[in-house]
């Protein structure tokens, strides 16, 4: 009874430091899947058109438009409404992060399509001779816009949460890199996924960056915790929740061991030795995609806000 | 001009008026409320002690809703007032999670269940949808009664002093806590509260600059506690212990 009156009663809601939850529960939990594959996707697609892996190009564009896009639809209230939000330049595109981001998704979706298509025609030699260095310059144009599109789309989500003052965990510059990096790191670990089915990987190599790209995101998560904890007792309680309150197991055990300890121990290892064990680069795989679904929900689930009351001071 | 509110907390009595009005006034679905009242103990040195807070949206002037939103469904009017044009919003809940007081709430199927949840909707229900046609799937917020606002400055009324022309929640608090008026007008009733009083604004160290303020002995210093000989029985929450509030209440109570 007491639950169905809540509404109408005195409550002390909001004096005390509150969670978001329209971001991570219930319906949110689409929101949290999309931030995910809009990680995926671009750290794929920026670590595949490096490496000049067309699969792995292939790859990261369906992430990107048939798991991230999708999951951001049906999050909507009105799905059917989400057009307005794409026409760029307009006075919400100038404050709007979610704006900007629906604009540099839409245009990575497109030109990373006529990309895949002109490397592919490029690559099988079905472009007619006199036609080739046209479709060459179309390629290479394309490869730089939707690389720095696919690098918009990775990083505005970050920059969608870091906008948000009243949430002082979220509000540092430092979060769109740690999406960044992060999102990169995946992708070398995608990669060596897609280059178990479909070969022409350089493991050596993607070994390697994976092991710079890992410990650079450990000093990146490291110094971003400890940033937060300066930075607001607020922001203090958001790190506490992280890493002993209510998002712990997630950190510890997602972020911190599946997500950094286990793909960088097999990474280390594999300079010892010089055969790659498919079953280990499987493992680093999909150990490291859990680690990037953890980030992403430990960010969001202690995402709390400044208490409303001034008399409450110490937060 | 820009309308602002001032609630005074010396004055308000917790008796959720506001609250209701404000339902009432917009047709507002079963499990939404565009005011609130916050209440919280402290406890300094022994002295306990219980505040409430009615809150509303503050219709701040730098508002973080408003710079979030990705279509321009939640804009600023001339006056202030920031308003949400649901044909417009597609729920993407930006606005909800940027608001610093957490004064927006998104219009969800549970939270529009029927006055009378399970039966047929009653005429009144009806005729208040056609009126305030909250759309679900959108974010809906305290307006500050604008269509009330429009009324009145069409038909040559007083914003703050017609009740035609002010909002619900400021008519209705029998307390006299709400004083409603223009904050650009400096002999305005509530811009001089907000001078004499020391109005304050939530959460200012974020920039927002709301458009609603409180005045309160403990927020403004102890000069501005309102005077023990003007408090009623309603007002007895804001005495400084609970033993002195219980004494009020049971003067003759042995357990005093």
């Amino acid at each position: 009874m007491q639950a169905r009156r809540q509404w109408i009663t005195t409550h002390e809601w909001m004096v005390q430091p509150t969670a978001q939850t329209e971001w991570i529960e219930g319906q949110g939990i689409l929101i949290w899947m999309a931030e995910v594959f809009s990680a995926l996707g671009m750290g794929l697609y920026l670590v595949s058109l490096f490496l000049n892996n067309w699969w792995g190009m292939l790859a990261g564009w369906f992430i990107i438009v048939l798991l991230k896009l999708p999951f951001h639809f049906f999050y909507l209230g009105r799905p059917w409404r989400f057009w307005r939000a794409i026409p760029p330049f307009t006075n919400a595109w100038k404050t709007s992060w979610i704006a900007r981001g629906m604009f540099f998704t839409s245009v990575f979706a497109g030109l990373a399509m006529i990309q895949l298509i002109t490397t592919y025609l490029l690559d099988h030699n079905m472009v007619a001779e006199s036609l080739v260095p046209g479709v060459l310059l179309l390629d290479w144009a394309m490869r730089i816009l939707a690389g720095f599109f696919a690098l918009l789309t990775g990083i505005y989500c970050g920059f969608v949460m870091s906008y948000c003052k009243a949430i002082p965990f979220w509000n540092t510059g430092l979060l769109p890199i740690v999406f960044v990096i992060m999102g990169l790191a995946d992708g070398l670990a995608l990669i060596m996924g897609v280059g178990l089915i479909t070969g022409g990987v350089d493991f050596h190599a993607i070994e390697v960056a994976s092991q710079w790209a890992l410990i650079i995101n450990a000093i990146l998560i490291t110094t971003y915790l400890i940033n937060a904890s300066y930075q607001s007792a607020t922001a203090e309680y958001s790190v506490m929740q992280l890493i002993m309150g209510k998002a712990a197991k997630a950190f510890w055990i997602g972020v911190i061991l599946l997500g950094i300890a286990v793909p960088l121990t097999i990474s280390l290892l594999s300079i010892f030795v010089l055969e790659f064990s498919p079953v280990l680069m499987i493992l680093a795989v999909i150990s490291h995609t859990i680690g990037a679904f953890a980030l992403k929900y430990c960010v969001l689930k202690v995402g709390i806000y400044r208490p409303i009351i001034s008399r409450v001071p110490v937060y | 001009m820009k309308w602002g509110m001032v609630i005074d907390l010396t004055k308000c009595m917790r008796c959720h008026g506001c609250v209701a009005a404000c339902r009432v006034e917009h047709f507002l679905p079963l499990r939404i409320t565009w005011v609130k009242l916050i209440a919280y103990e402290t406890d300094e040195g022994g002295v306990l002690d219980v505040t409430t807070f009615p809150v509303r949206c503050n219709q701040c002037k730098e508002a973080p809703c408003v710079d979030v939103c990705p279509t321009g469904a939640s804009k600023q009017r001339a006056d202030g007032i920031v308003e949400i044009e649901a044909d417009k919003c597609i729920g993407c809940r930006y606005c909800v999670i940027a608001c610093p007081y957490q004064n927006r709430t998104f219009l969800s199927k549970d939270k529009d269940p029927g006055y009378f949840p399970g039966y047929p909707q009653t005429r009144f229900e009806i005729k208040g949808k056609k009126l305030y046609p909250h759309q679900r799937g959108t974010t809906t917020k305290c307006n500050f009664c604008a269509e009330k606002i429009d009324y009145g400055l069409a038909n040559g009324l007083t914003v703050g002093i017609d009740r035609d022309a002010t909002p619900a929640c400021v008519n209705t608090c029998q307390a006299r806590a709400l004083t409603f008026g223009d904050l650009d007008d400096p002999n305005s009733n509530i811009s001089r509260l907000i001078v004499e009083r020391k109005g304050l604004q939530l959460q200012q160290i974020l920039g927002t600059d709301p458009s609603v303020y409180y005045v309160d002995g403990k927020i403004g210093g102890k000069d501005n506690k309102a005077p023990e000989s003007a408090m009623t029985g309603s007002h007895i929450q804001h005495l400084s212990s609970v033993e002195a509030r219980a004494k009020k209440v049971f003067p003759g109570s042995k357990k005093n």
